[in-house]
């Protein structure tokens, strides 16, 4: 989040800012010891199963979250509308921003070089597919953990490969001369996360007094020593909440 | 016991396929936009941020694992900090432990991909193991503190700030992302999808003009809009707000496919 203050780099090799660019081309291969860019690892092909590896595992996670409660690999609010709709039955919320942010990020992704996996695979596959799938009744996948894994990884397969195709027929196609915003999507993205910080202290002053100070303290303490402030806000929140715990509703 | 034994088996598998998957795009993300890597800018961003300093990352991601350390105790999920900071940060510091060139380990695939599945194995076990321990008054607290705060963070905050960024990109990227993210909102119930697609479309138009390419791109766009618009209801739930009588064959469309409006 606050990787924008100096204060995410506190080790001697500051290099400030600049996300991207810089380190982009000084890292073509070079080096026995590293895949050269016609190797597997750096090949067109394994990027789809790189994808189908992680959406196999976030899919998984939605399978824990829907049969122990824990282990979803998004974030709180977005698992809240799938934990809604499991309660009420009704996924229309879930599903339509799921697929909403798979779709923007599928066509993001190739134009950029970089597909977001937040949006893309941990709210579209790990929330809005199951949110579809429960939706339309069909509740094995999610049920069983040996049938979870292959249906995460044949959707992030058939993600990857989407991309694929897409990137041939814009990015690398011969006329282009666009990068479709990539520059505009990275200020943005980079700044988003800044906010968490001041956001969890005002919860936590809403929640009770004394959580509050402590959430202030926390993140006071580590923005003097240079951490992200947001792990001061929660730490100070919760240390606090235990010695003084919030009264129920 | 045979529940914990059962999430902490399972917990070890999920994470050294997310470990992999993650680590392998992160360090692919390096080599963009020759190679297609996956991600996202502020990961990418965060990672040139501590560059070089195996203890600099391994810190960094140590503040995120109590953000998601204090929410899978809350609410169960384990936040999107953990393939976007945490296992690439941490997998970064082991794999650049002994040897501190950038070529070799973070922006290496194949070294990424197995120190990843090894971070990812251990986190992901302890953090979903670990929440039934915690005591009843932290989960409260983590709950009722992270809850609000990230709501906000999703709605309104992170569209304000695509939004701001959309409006001074120029005006055409703003005036797509303003009437893409108002529909989106209305439509998906968040209006960053709706942003991004603007700003993509936008700069597309900018730099390409009425090309086959950008021709297609919005055809896309507005096939989304309508399709999630009737997967949610939206059209039924305008009329009854309009207070029109709606068509008893949409009404009976909605039924059947059981798209009624949820809220």
């Amino acid at each position: 989040m606050a990787h924008a203050e100096p204060g995410a780099a506190d080790g001697a090799a500051a290099v400030p800012e600049g996300p991207g660019e810089a380190a982009a081309p000084a890292a073509s291969g070079r080096g026995a010891k590293v895949p050269g860019e016609g190797s597997f690892w750096l090949s067109e092909w394994a990027f789809p199963v790189f994808v189908a590896t992680l959406a196999a595992g976030i899919f998984a996670g939605t399978h824990l979250y829907y049969v122990y409660r824990t282990g979803t690999f998004s974030d709180v609010a977005v698992t809240a509308m799938l934990k809604a709709g499991m309660e009420s039955g009704s996924y229309g919320a879930a599903a339509a921003f799921g697929a909403g942010f798979l779709f923007a990020r599928v066509i993001e992704g190739p134009m950029v070089g970089i597909l977001d996996i937040g949006g893309s695979l941990q709210t579209g596959v790990g929330i809005g597919v199951p949110a579809m799938l429960l939706a339309a009744g069909v509740t094995a996948p999610l049920e069983h953990f040996w049938l979870a894994l292959p249906t995460g990884a044949a959707i992030g397969f058939a993600i990857g490969a989407l991309i694929l195709v897409i990137r041939r027929a814009t990015v690398n196609s011969s006329r282009n001369t666009s990068t479709f915003g990539a520059d505009v999507m990275m200020g943005a993205g980079n700044s988003a996360g800044r906010y968490l910080g001041p956001l969890v202290i005002i919860a936590a002053a809403t929640a009770s007094i004394p959580v509050g100070l402590g959430s202030t303290l926390g993140a006071a303490l580590f923005y003097w020593w240079k951490k992200p402030l947001t792990g001061g806000a929660i730490l100070g929140a919760m240390l606090f909440g235990l010695f003084f715990p919030l009264t129920g509703k | 016991m045979n529940q914990t034994l059962t999430i902490l088996l399972e917990s070890a598998v999920i994470g050294a396929l997310i470990g992999f998957g993650a680590s392998a795009g992160v360090a692919r993300m390096f080599h963009a936009p020759k190679v297609q890597g996956m991600g996202a800018f502020r990961t990418l961003g965060e990672l040139n941020a501590c560059e070089n300093d195996p203890v600099a990352h391994f810190s960094f991601g140590f503040g995120f694992f109590f953000n998601a350390w204090a929410s899978a105790v809350g609410t169960g999920a384990l936040t999107s900090d953990v393939d976007h900071r945490i296992v690439p940060h941490w997998a970064a510091s082991l794999a650049m432990a002994r040897n501190r060139d950038l070529a070799e380990t973070l922006h290496n695939p194949r070294r990424m991909a197995f120190f990843g599945a090894g971070v990812g194995v251990v986190l992901v076990s302890v953090l979903n193991t670990t929440a039934a321990s915690i005591p009843h008054s932290l989960q409260k607290v983590a709950a009722d503190v992270l809850g609000p705060a990230s709501e906000w963070l999703i709605n309104p905050v992170m569209p304000i700030v695509f939004w701001m960024a959309a409006v001074d990109a120029g005006r055409r990227t703003g005036g797509w992302g303003t009437v893409l993210g108002g529909l989106a909102h209305v439509v998906m119930g968040n209006a960053v999808p709706g942003i991004v697609l603007g700003i993509v479309v936008g700069k597309a138009l900018d730099d390409l003009g009425r090309t086959r390419v950008t021709r297609v791109l919005v055809g896309a766009v507005v096939a989304l809009f309508a399709v999630s618009a009737v997967l949610r209801g939206v059209d039924l739930q305008l009329l009854h707000q309009m207070k029109v009588d709606a068509p008893g064959w949409l009404e009976e469309f909605h039924r059947a496919t059981g798209t009624e409006p949820t809220d």
